[in-house]
Parts: structure tokens; C-alpha cells; sequence
């Protein structure tokens, strides 16, 4: 059995994506209010009030609640010498091993609510595939950027 | 190193003035019949002249601009690199330095070959964002096109050795040249009549209707057909074949003019590709850019024993059509193993395979149910009782699972992975360790449950990449297989055999 990897995602990180998902509720909700108001105007069956305000309701326990949790219990890295380790899913779990010299370049970005919570996400570039992990606290980050670009020496002509 | 200027061959003119007059063909069609429709109704004599005038003046504007830019091109070579001036209003200058040249690919059209005339396309590795090939000198003689490799080679060879090696030109391989592969005249008929060519001529043919949707009178065809039905379902039947029949003779040609006389011949650590019966056609791939090996096999070429190779080539502008490479359009299966040895000798042609456990079957199909349910359950609702049919899609899709289970299977060694799956085609894909991006171990919880989990491999192929999967294998297989591709660790590779099966 592989060990997981050892690093977790900032609790702060945890916070963002309950916020993602309160934004996200939010069109839920209005969905679930224009389905409301066509209902007011033309059938009002009480049933359909019931089930509307029902499935706003699951769809908010879910995005707040529910997912960004188990996304975040899952969300594992570890960046060693020779290489970087991922894992991370919802209801697949994905584990992804990228080596450092495979790596090209490496990204840091910084939205308006991660910067609220001094988060930023890191991007992991080879020459064919993106890597993210997506909240780090910013110096933890921008250390981690200049340790993989320092350990990812340039590939060979391998690519 | 001279610093002469050279010109392109003066055909250049005529074979720009003809590639823009192409790609206006449609167009200028277009206009030609809706001008025809509208002019028939009795337009005076003076409005047909104007237009015929606009097209005069539209010919000669491409003529001239055709001959300014040929006069205005000009190549030459300079501190090793190739420099290009060009431009028909606004005058450009490229440089290309002759180390960071991928491939020289070769091109004779129609107009090339009565004057021993080459169209000589310049790659270079990064260029994935530009569409258009680095440079293009559009003719020049086979002796200037002779020329301008030669100063590359030269001003490789120059380089201190560990660049000239990430090249992949060895001055030393340079006597080596042979014919790999030549594609026989029965080989090339059976391209060509197996080929999806026939559906690559209708989708042509919707793209060449719908281009003149907005002309065609579409409610007098609609009663022409109704008209057309009453004669009877047989004539429909024989129109239907006929039509198919044509479409397919016409991929038979096409695919024969293409493929003319392809070869592969392997020269300087290059593999080049000609073909082409009126165009003749000069790819050239640097051994060192493949990335990886495919064998695909689809079920129709299966049963006469024929194969499919590709290989995936890294970067250049190669990617704007065929990143993917068909090395061998087709072949006898049986006569592979020679060739592929012989082009790429570190591949273990003939693996054994490590096979998918049994108790992984149900996820090759199951996951197909979720959508299935409901689309059969209301298509036999509302079209009882022929939607029942829609039942039968169960079974197909269990046989196609069961099927996509017994063929897959990988086989490891300590540099390469061998992967074996079928989605519809069956396909064999070779990659080397060092050329796989990443590596990445997937499970859903189901899986998890049932102790198995898929390996998705990554390589690069174009400018992006290509992933494959090895579905479902045993999750101690699949750990095994990403401590294979974890760099610097200490792994001895044993084969966990599967315990059923």
C-alpha cells in the first residue's frame, strides 16, 4: 500500500470553497425563486412549492456543507526531490504523480477571495499537462514555486 | 558563410496567384450563381460587363500581388541562421536559427515537379501557437533546397556536442539511408476501400451544401422529392446505392492519389515519409521528437488481418492537422513486427500481458446503464412496441464491455509501458518511461471497494497531450505501477499476477 501524500490543503482553504459554494447556491436559489413565481402566477400547486424549497435546500447542504468537507479531507500533496504527488476527488479519487523533470513551469494566482484568506492556487505545468493545487497560504505557495523551479531542472530532449 | 541573397523560383508567382484563386474558389461560386439566378431575369448587357470587369480586376490583383510577393521574398543565411525578408505592402523579416530547426519537410505540387521544383516548409520546435508552419519558401529548385540543409547541417555540426545531440543529428549517420517500407499496390487498394475516406467525402459534400444553403430553392426540391418518392421505395433504394457507391469510388481515388508510392525511409536519425501521386509529399520526423507507438486495429481490418500504425510526434507545426503521424496507413498484421523493429529497436514488439481481473467487468459496462435506463425505458413508453428495441441496446452494451475487458491488458519492463484497450478499435500503444508527462491513479468509490483502480498515463503528442488509460487492474498492479514511474526509487518490478481469470 502507497502511503498518501502528507501535506493537507489550509483549513483557510476549506472556508473559500464554503464560500464558492454559497455563490453557487445563490443561482440554486434563484432558480428555485423563478420556479416559485411561475408557479404563484400559474398552477400554485402546494406540492411544487414544497419540492422547490426542498431541492434548494439539499443543493445548499450539499455545496456549503457536504462537498467542499469531503473534497477537503481528500485533498492530499506532497512535493518531494524527484517528484510531486497529488491526490484530490469528489467521488473519484485521482492520485497523479508528475516528476520534477518533467515539469516546465509553475504558476501562482491569486482571485479577490483567495487573497481575502492569503491564499493562492499553484499551477503545475508539464509539456502536456496542467496540475493545481488550489489553496495554499500565499508563502507557503510562492515557496513552493521557487523550490519545485529550482528541484524541476530542464528536461532533456525527452519531451 | 555567404550572405548572397536568394529569390524563390519564379513559378512561386503562379503557384501563390493559384492558392489564393483555391481558397476564393467557393466564394467566387457562390457569387457566379447568385449573380446567374438574379442576372437571367433580363438585366440590361452594360451590368454583366461591370461584373465580369470586378472579376477581371479581381484576377489581375491576385496575379500582380502574387508576382510582388515573389519578388519581394528573399532568403539568405546568416550567423547561422536562415533570414527571410517577405511582405506584399508591409516588409517582414524572419530569423531562424538553424540549431532550433526541427524538420525540413518537403512538398511537389503539379507546378512543382515539370520544373524539379520543391516547396520547402521550415519547423521549428516550439512555433504550437502560430498555425502556419515557421517559414514556407513556396518553389525553389531541388538543388537550393539541397543547399539550405546543408548549411543546416553545417551549422549544427559547428555547436558544441551536447546541443547537436538534444538535436538528434549525428554527423556521423549521416551515409546511413534506406528504404523501410513500401506500400504495395494491393495494400494501397485495401486503404483505400476500407478507409472512413467515404464518410470524410459526405461530410465534404454538407460542408459544399450548406455553403450554398441560402441559394438552393429548398421548397422546390422538397416537392420534387415528394414527386421523386411516388416513383417508389426501390428507385429510392438504387439512387441510395449509387450515390454511396460513387462516394466510395471517389474516397478509392482520392485515397490512391495521396497515397501513391509511400515510403518510409529512415536517414540520419530521421524518419521521412513521401507519398503522393500529383502532389509529392516529404514528411520528415526526428527520431528523437516520437514520443510514442500505436497499432490500432479496427474490427473491420481485424477480420482481414490488417493494422493501423501511428505514432505521436512532440511539437513543430506538424500538429495544425496530423499530430498523430500515420506511420504505416496499413498493413499486414503479420508483417509489423520486421519494420517496427527495425525503425524503433528498443520495443518489445511481442509483450505478455498482464490481463484485467474478471471482478473488473461490471465497470466496463455499468456506468453505460445510468444513461440507458431511462432513454430505453422511454422510447419503449412512447414507441411500443418498436422501441422495445431499444432493449437490445443492454446486451450490445454488455458484449462490447466484456469485449473491451478480455482485450485489454499492459506489460511492463524497466523502460517501457506496453498498454493494450479497445474502445471500438482495438489499439496497442508503446511509450518509454521517460517520455510518459504523468501518471495518475484513478477510483471511484465502487472501485475502491472492489480493490481496483484504473492508471492514466500522459504523453506529449502535438502541442498538447494524449492520455491512455489502463482500465480497472488490480489496485496492488496499480501501485506497483506508479512506484515504476516514481523516478529514483528503489522498485523491483514483480508481476502480481491476477488471482482469477
Amino acid at each position: 500500500m502507497r502511503a498518501e501524500p502528507i501535506n493537507k490543503i489550509s483549513k483557510k482553504g476549506l472556508r473559500v470553497w464554503q464560500i464558492y459554494g454559497i455563490f453557487q447556491t445563490l443561482i440554486a436559489l434563484l432558480l428555485g425563486i423563478g420556479v416559485w413565481m411561475i408557479n404563484f402566477f400559474t398552477g400554485k400547486y402546494i406540492w411544487l412549492y414544497i419540492v422547490d424549497v426542498v431541492i434548494v435546500l439539499i443543493v445548499a447542504y450539499l455545496l456549503i456543507y457536504l462537498f467542499p468537507k469531503v473534497r477537503w479531507t481528500r485533498w492530499r500533496y506532497e512535493v518531494r526531490e524527484q517528484e510531486i504527488e497529488l491526490q484530490h476527488g469528489l467521488f473519484v479519487v485521482k492520485r497523479t504523480l508528475v516528476p520534477m523533470v518533467r515539469v516546465q513551469h509553475v504558476d501562482t494566482e491569486q482571485g479577490p477571495i483567495l487573497r481575502k484568506y492569503d491564499l493562492a492556487s499553484i499551477t503545475i505545468s508539464t509539456a502536456a499537462t496542467n496540475h493545481t493545487i488550489p489553496a495554499l497560504i500565499t508563502v507557503e505557495a510562492d515557496e513552493l514555486r521557487g523550490r519545485i523551479s529550482v528541484l524541476a531542472r530542464v528536461a532533456e530532449d525527452d519531451v | 558563410m555567404s550572405k548572397e541573397k536568394y529569390k524563390l523560383h519564379p513559378m512561386s508567382a503562379v503557384i501563390n496567384f493559384v492558392k489564393v484563386l483555391k481558397e476564393m474558389i467557393i466564394p467566387f461560386i457562390v457569387v457566379i450563381v447568385v449573380n446567374g439566378f438574379g442576372g437571367s431575369e433580363g438585366s440590361g448587357d452594360w451590368s454583366s460587363y461591370i461584373i465580369n470587369g470586378i472579376y477581371g480586376i479581381i484576377l489581375i490583383f491576385l496575379l500582380v500581388s502574387g508576382i510582388i510577393k515573389w519578388k519581394r521574398f528573399r532568403y539568405w543565411f546568416e550567423e547561422e541562421e536562415l533570414r527571410i525578408e517577405y511582405g506584399l505592402f508591409v516588409k517582414k523579416k524572419r530569423y531562424i536559427p538553424f540549431e532550433r530547426i526541427q524538420s525540413l519537410n518537403y512538398t511537389e505540387g503539379i507546378f512543382h515537379r515539370p520544373f524539379g521544383l520543391v516547396k520547402v516548409k521550415v519547423e521549428t520546435a516550439g512555433g504550437g501557437a502560430t498555425k502556419e508552419a515557421d517559414a514556407e519558401l513556396t518553389a525553389i529548385t531541388k538543388a537550393a533546397a539541397e543547399q539550405i540543409k546543408q548549411e543546416m547541417l553545417q551549422a549544427k555540426n559547428k555547436l558544441p556536442a551536447e546541443l547537436d545531440e538534444s538535436t538528434g543529428v549525428q554527423p556521423l549517420a549521416k551515409e546511413e539511408k534506406r528504404a523501410i517500407f513500401k506500400m504495395s499496390g494491393k495494400d494501397l487498394f485495401m486503404l483505400a476501400s476500407t478507409s472512413g475516406g467515404v464518410g470524410v467525402f459526405f461530410s465534404g459534400l454538407a460542408v459544399f451544401a450548406s455553403q450554398f444553403s441560402n441559394v438552393i430553392p429548398y421548397g422546390v426540391i422538397y416537392e420534387e422529392i415528394v414527386v421523386f418518392i411516388r416513383f417508389g421505395a426501390l428507385i429510392v433504394v438504387l439512387a441510395v446505392f449509387v450515390v454511396l457507391l460513387i462516394a466510395w469510388i471517389v474516397s478509392v481515388v482520392l485515397t490512391f492519389i495521396n497515397y501513391y508510392e509511400f515510403t518510409i525511409t529512415v536517414e540520419d536519425e530521421e524518419i521521412i515519409i513521401t507519398r503522393g501521386l500529383l502532389e509529392k509529399k516529404k514528411i520528415t520526423i526526428p527520431l528523437s521528437r516520437i514520443q510514442g507507438v500505436q497499432v490500432v486495429e479496427n474490427p473491420l481490418r481485424q477480420l482481414i488481418g490488417y493494422v493501423t500504425v501511428i505514432v505521436d510526434s512532440a511539437g513543430g507545426s506538424l500538429a495544425e492537422k496530423d499530430e498523430k503521424i500515420r506511420l504505416l496507413p496499413i498493413i499486414k498484421k503479420t508483417k509489423i513486427t520486421p519494420i517496427l523493429q527495425e525503425i524503433f529497436p528498443e520495443l518489445q514488439l511481442e509483450p505478455t500481458l498482464t490481463k484485467i481481473p474478471k471482478r473488473s467487468r461490471k465497470f466496463f459496462y455499468r456506468l453505460d446503464y445510468i444513461w440507458m435506463i431511462p432513454v430505453a425505458g422511454a422510447v419503449s413508453y412512447f414507441f411500443y412496441p418498436f422501441g422495445l428495441f431499444s432493449l437490445l441496446l443492454f446486451p450490445l452494451s454488455y458484449g462490447l464491455g466484456v469485449w473491451q475487458q478480455k482485450t485489454a491488458g499492459y506489460y511492463l519492463n524497466e523502460r517501457q509501458l506496453v498498454i493494450q484497450y479497445r474502445l471500438f478499435s482495438k489499439v496497442m500503444v508503446w511509450m518509454e518511461k521517460r517520455r510518459i508527462q504523468s501518471m495518475t491513479e484513478r477510483a471511484t468509490i465502487f472501485q475502491k471497494k472492489a480493490n481496483v483502480s484504473s492508471i492514466i498515463t500522459t504523453i506529449k503528442s502535438g502541442v498538447t497531450g494524449a492520455s491512455t488509460t489502463i482500465p480497472y487492474i488490480e489496485k496492488t498492479d496499480a501501485e506497483m505501477l506508479l512506484n515504476w514511474y516514481e523516478p529514483y526509487r528503489k522498485t523491483t518490478i514483480e508481476k502480481e499476477q491476477p488471482l482469477e481469470d
